[in-house]
């Protein structure tokens, strides 16, 4: 066995199981590109898929003839409707998955989502204020996005100054603050809602919480791609940090790491992330927390294999809920939100159940 | 590699937990540091490997003072062993050894054959190569603590610091444990509970009470019925086997009335 084992890495020059993850690694590009391209012919509006993808084809690399295209509400729908969202959600559900993976290492807990340091309350406080108060109009038609945008960041911020208040900050510090400050945010927001009694506007911010990706449009996708690109390449290279981490700040220390600075470089990071986020699709639950947890569950904690894999399951997984939400009850769209809770939870259980995983552990 | 430290002085909590503490450790020496509960064991030990730093005093490595040495290149000479070492995460044994060939790589370089190479002779020295695929979180205690020995063996250091390291393991891991830190021929540091093994395989052997060191020497010349009295109140009986030409040191009960 241990013959075997040395053998086998030093003659083949392959780590033990590299080739594996290279190999799923491909298969989840392909998925994805497969994803995008079958999910852009689903819709309530019949277009053939030869009349989509001559859509955008022409639209992309300018093959083909103005004249040869369907009419101009085809090209509607598919350029500036279907294919935006499918993008958008591609760029939302890699954000979000790599962010919970990140979050559950700063603050060491499996139980850590995206918004475990209370970014989903400053970011609910701060549409609370858009959509009730009607602060921040003058900013443009997305003003609650960029409200709730700067409400996320500031909380993210508040948080990491407030626990490294006397002390330098660690997980169990973060942790306290981000939920005194998700608290105070949420009982605020509760304040507003409750003095301005306005049922109309009440129902907007319910649906704004559930999270929606048809708002998504050119502008933002090419504003909020490149940064969630650059910030999983960026994390892609802090494996071996986020590694420590999860050993906690002793142990770190030991191996000649002081993991302090590195959380808060991390922690900014996936704020800037999470706000992005919110600013074009709201509050989406769950996808952060069970994405990380399924691939933790198949491939194991180490993030040098799983921090890819991570990013591109948690695109494929959205597109198709956002795929699901859509058709599943004709004629009407289900919140992406409350869909990812009914499909995401029986999955995550069947996983936690059938691979014995606790909490993290144990494989 | 030498250590040594020069007046340490640490309060936690308001309470003095090392005074004045003073000590020299050679190069290659296996030295044991004993005492009570709530000695200052633990504190000196996290102090020598920097998870704490003292309130006032100096530590040096080769003479050289530890806070003009990097936390990085403290690794690449001292590598630790702790008491707990539980998480909520799970990681394979042989990504847990890996994990000690941080200090030895820069920003952004990965793992190269030759990591993998050192992870798994590390695994062989401590008996484990056999499960370098099995998840850390199901082994137990004891495999635990030689995996996480193989992760100090990864770090390539010629000083290592144990802080009870065999609490939780039956006797024939313990002794397996320090034989195995016996046998690396480097500077070992260690903080053991069990007279019995101290006297085993220590060359040197610091008592300490009260945050201070009260008596050094060889085993046989600290290890006496008196000082055992002095240091953990206890009645006992310090033989020489003839045979063996090792300590044996047996307690007396207490008597309940």
């Amino acid at each position: 066995m241990k013959e075997k084992l040395v053998k086998k890495n030093n003659n083949q020059g392959l780590f033990k199981g590299t080739s594996i993850y290279v190999g799923v690694t491909l298969l989840l590009i392909l998925t994805l590109i497969f994803s995008i391209l079958t999910s852009v012919t689903m819709g309530s509006v019949d277009i053939s898929a030869k009349d989509i993808y001559q859509i955008i084809f022409y639209k992309l690399f300018d093959i083909g003839t103005e004249e040869s295209l369907p009419s101009s509400s085809a090209i509607d729908i598919v350029w500036f409707i279907r294919l935006p969202r499918i993008i958008l959600a591609t760029c939302v559900g890699m954000g979000l998955s790599i962010s919970g993976l990140i979050m559950q290492a700063v603050v060491k807990n499996p139980l850590a989502d995206p918004y475990i340091l209370g970014v989903s309350s400053g970011a609910y406080l701060g549409a609370t204020i858009a959509i009730m108060l009607g602060v921040g109009s003058f900013l443009g038609s997305n003003y609650v996005g960029i409200c709730a945008f700067i409400g996320a960041f500031i909380i993210s911020i508040l948080v990491m100054v407030m626990s490294n208040i006397n002390s330098k900050a660690n997980s169990t510090k973060l942790l306290l603050s981000g939920m005194a400050l998700s608290s105070l945010c949420s009982a605020f927001s509760s304040f507003i809602i409750y003095y301005t009694d306005d049922k109309e506007r009440l129902r907007s911010i319910t649906d704004w919480i559930m999270g929606s990706l048809a708002g998504a449009n050119w502008d933002t996708i090419k504003f909020i791609f490149p940064i969630i690109l650059i910030a999983v390449v960026f994390f892609i290279t802090q494996y071996r940090t986020l590694n420590l981490m999860l050993l906690g700040d002793e142990v770190s220390i030991t191996l000649g790491k002081d993991l302090h600075i590195y959380r808060q470089i991390y922690l900014l990071v996936t704020s800037l992330i999470i706000g992005l986020i919110v600013y074009s699709s709201g509050i989406i639950g769950f996808v952060g927390l069970i994405i990380p947890h399924i691939v933790r569950i198949l491939f194991g904690t180490d993030h040098k294999k799983i921090i890819f894999i991570n990013a591109l399951s948690g695109s494929i997984f959205l597109i198709w809920a956002d795929v699901l939400s859509r058709i599943i009850i004709p004629g009407s769209e289900l919140p992406i939100g409350i869909l990812i809770s009914m499909i995401g939870t029986p999955i995550f259980i069947y996983l936690m159940i059938s691979k014995s995983y606790g909490f993290g552990g144990g494989r | 590699m030498e250590m040594s430290s020069k007046n340490l002085v640490v309060y936690l909590g308001g309470k003095k937990i090392l005074n004045d503490l003073s000590l020299h450790i050679k190069n290659k020496e296996f030295v044991g540091i004993i005492g009570p509960n709530g000695s200052g064991k633990s504190t000196l030990l996290k102090a020598l490997y920097r998870t704490l730093r003292p309130n006032s005093g100096t530590i040096y490595i080769d003479d050289k003072n530890i806070d003009d040495i990097s936390l990085k290149e403290t690794a690449k000479k001292i590598a630790v062993v702790a008491q707990h070492n539980d998480s909520d995460f799970d990681f394979s044994v042989i990504d847990m050894v890996l994990i000690g060939r941080t200090p030895h790589k820069k920003f952004m370089e990965r793992d190269n054959p030759n990591d993998y190479k050192i992870a798994l002779e590390s695994l062989e020295k401590v008996g484990m190569t056999n499960f370098s695929d099995r998840s850390f979180n199901s082994l137990s205690g004891g495999e635990k603590q030689r995996v996480i020995l193989a992760r100090a063996l990864a770090q390539e250091t010629k000083c290592l610091i144990l802080d009870e390291p065999t609490n939780h393991l039956d006797i024939k891991y313990q002794l397996q444990f320090m034989s195995i830190a016996k046998s690396l021929e480097i500077t070992v540091i260690s903080a053991i509970h069990d007279l019995n093994i101290a006297a085993l395989y220590c060359d040197k052997i610091y008592a300490m009470k009260s945050g201070e060191i009260i008596d050094y020497g060889t085993p046989k010349e600290v290890l006496t019925k008196k000082l055992i009295k002095v240091l953990y109140e206890v009645d006992s009986e310090v033989n020489i086997n003839k045979d063996t030409n090792t300590m044996n040191i047996v307690f007396k009960p207490f008597e309940i009335q």
